[in-house]
């Protein structure tokens, strides 16, 4: 599946409830399709099923791609961000199963606001409860230029579906003031309740991170889960990781990942940090502390009990390195390791994970890779 | 009095219509007066800094940067009518052709328009080894080729720097 020398190789993974691993991207004609493959070691990819998008443009590039989600009963959603006519304008729009992925219905669209404005950057997932949430980036609260009223950033709107993608309930507002192009970070907390992060507007421009329980009954109740106080009017894109962290001695919380420029010794030190977040999703002090990896990009991080793994990219000159950070006792200890290598164009890491078994999927212009987390 | 009335109806709807079309179109003809955009490629930045203009500031963006444009209208205010005239310069980083066209509408001003197309922190690495993954990312190159870089709009020190 060869592609130009830019492509749109943003691809996202999934495990379907029989431990096959699916993903869904664009081939080089920009066309939606799945993909799978079953065993340990994973056996070959199935040949690419293409699935029918009328005329929807479909963003595929860095923080946003299509997104894959499996769910009781069957069944699956296949989500994206379709680009409209004006900059920085889209509508969320998904793809559903009733059949664990063998047909997709037509896309619709998620949201029920239908203005030409920012719909963009979603994320999607399934509760232990089989409620579907998507929430994404949102900018219908923003004031008309213009009319002298200051609004910072975007805000971040969700809705449910009960039925896996039939229809969708009212988009609520979850905040307002987050960053305009990340994305966002979903993990369960210990009863199976949906949290998110993502990175926020804290007063004028301080560019940092916030983190809700997605089913709140208020909107803006948020906790403040990073504190770099970096203030810049600008789009970083890129969005945290969250992981559930479970280990048997720690009080259950979230492991986190972002980026982020800090002042350090009074100069500005931009890096990816890990640390624990509380189960209220404010950061535990002693465990911040930047990946060994000063050109570490978009990260992510996944856990399961004890384990856990920061993944991410690193490039120097032509060569691009997938790189792991592995811990054995709930982030305590990392140990790094590196899975592969390439020159050139690459997909940023995106995990997937079903029960122990996590791996990280990596895609490039000649082939979808896929590395089995060992530790 | 009914005939006069719907008249006056009629003339307004027609002037309203004709008012919205002529502003439809004059969107059109703006839009199209931004330029096809330059490659750029690895060379380009060398070949920018030895015999590009100056003074200059190229504006590193992308089609997701929606704090781009307010970056480039504080460089287009600050430079709007120096001598020697200023030369604003956007590289799109992330898309070309029609679709870079597009989000360049929103640079009023631009001297010229550049796209990359290839793997992104390539370019960044050219520009600036430590430049993280955001934009606008800035450089300014004032009339002598001394550089100053910016993550986001640059501060008032830095202007003044700049054009001095």
């Amino acid at each position: 599946m060869h592609h130009g020398p830019k492509g749109d190789l943003a691809t996202g993974a999934a495990f379907a409830p029989d431990g096959s691993l699916w993903v869904a991207g664009l081939n080089a004609d920009k066309r939606l399709f799945v993909q799978h493959a079953s065993g340990r070691p994973l056996g070959a990819w199935s040949e690419p099923q293409l699935l029918e998008t009328g005329n929807d443009e479909i963003a595929a590039d860095g923080e946003s791609r299509p997104k894959l989600a499996f769910g009781p009963q069957g069944w699956a959603v296949i989500s994206y961000t379709m680009p409209l006519a004006k900059p920085y304008t889209g509508f969320i729009r998904m793809l559903r199963s009733v059949d664990g992925g063998k047909t997709f219905s037509p896309p619709v669209t998620v949201h029920q606001d239908r203005q030409p404005i920012t719909h963009r950057f979603e994320s999607i997932a399934f509760d232990r409860q089989g409620v579907l949430h998507t929430l994404w980036v949102d900018k219908r609260d923003q004031p008309p230029k213009g009319s002298g009223v200051a609004y910072a950033g975007a805000a971040i709107y969700r809705n449910t579906s009960l039925d896996g993608g039939a229809t969708f309930g009212p988009d609520t507002k979850l905040a307002d003031h987050s960053c305009e192009c990340c994305r966002i970070a979903l993990a369960s907390d210990p009863s199976g309740e949906l949290q998110a992060v993502w990175r926020h507007v804290f007063g004028e421009q301080t560019r940092d991170h916030a983190f809700a329980k997605v089913n709140g009954a208020e909107p803006n109740h948020v906790t403040r889960a990073s504190f770099d106080e970096w203030q810049i009017k600008a789009c970083p894109h890129h969005g945290p990781g969250l992981a559930p962290s479970e280990g048997l001695k720690d009080p259950p919380g979230y492991h986190f990942v972002w980026f982020g420029v800090r002042k350090q010794r009074g100069q500005d030190v931009a890096a990816v940090r890990y640390a624990r977040l509380d189960a209220q999703g404010a950061p535990i002090a002693q465990t911040v502390r930047a990946l060994p990896d000063d050109k570490a990009e978009h990260a992510d991080v996944i856990a399961d009990g004890p384990r856990v793994a920061v993944v991410w990219r690193s490039t120097e000159g032509p060569r691009t390195s997938l790189k792991a950070w592995l811990s054995k006792d709930n982030g305590k200890n990392f140990s790094l390791t590196t899975l592969a290598q390439t020159d050139g164009i690459n997909d940023h890491p995106r995990l997937a994970q079903q029960g122990s078994r996590m791996v990280v999927v990596w895609r490039l212009p000649q082939e979808i890779q896929v590395h089995e987390l060992d530790f | 009095m009914n005939s006069i009335f719907k008249s006056l109806l009629s003339w307004l709807l027609g002037t309203v219509l004709g008012l919205c079309l002529g502003a439809a179109q004059a969107a059109t003809e703006r839009s199209s007066e931004v330029p096809a955009p330059l490659p750029w490629t690895e060379a380009t930045w060398r070949e920018q800094l030895k015999s590009g203009p100056r003074p200059a500031a190229y504006l590193f963006t992308t089609s997701y940067c929606s704090t781009c444009p307010d970056a480039f209208e504080t460089l287009a205010r600050y430079s709007e009518g120096r001598e020697p005239k200023v030369a604003l310069i956007p590289v799109m980083m992330d898309v070309g052709g029609v679709k870079a066209q597009r989000h360049a509408q929103f640079f009023t001003g631009l001297t010229a328009l550049y796209a990359f197309d290839g793997f992104e922190p390539t370019i960044r690495q050219t520009i600036d080894p430590k430049w993280p993954n955001v934009t606008p990312y800035i450089v300014l190159v004032d009339r002598h080729g001394k550089l100053q870089h910016s993550i986001g709009p640059p501060n008032a020190k830095a202007l003044k720097v700049w054009l001095r």
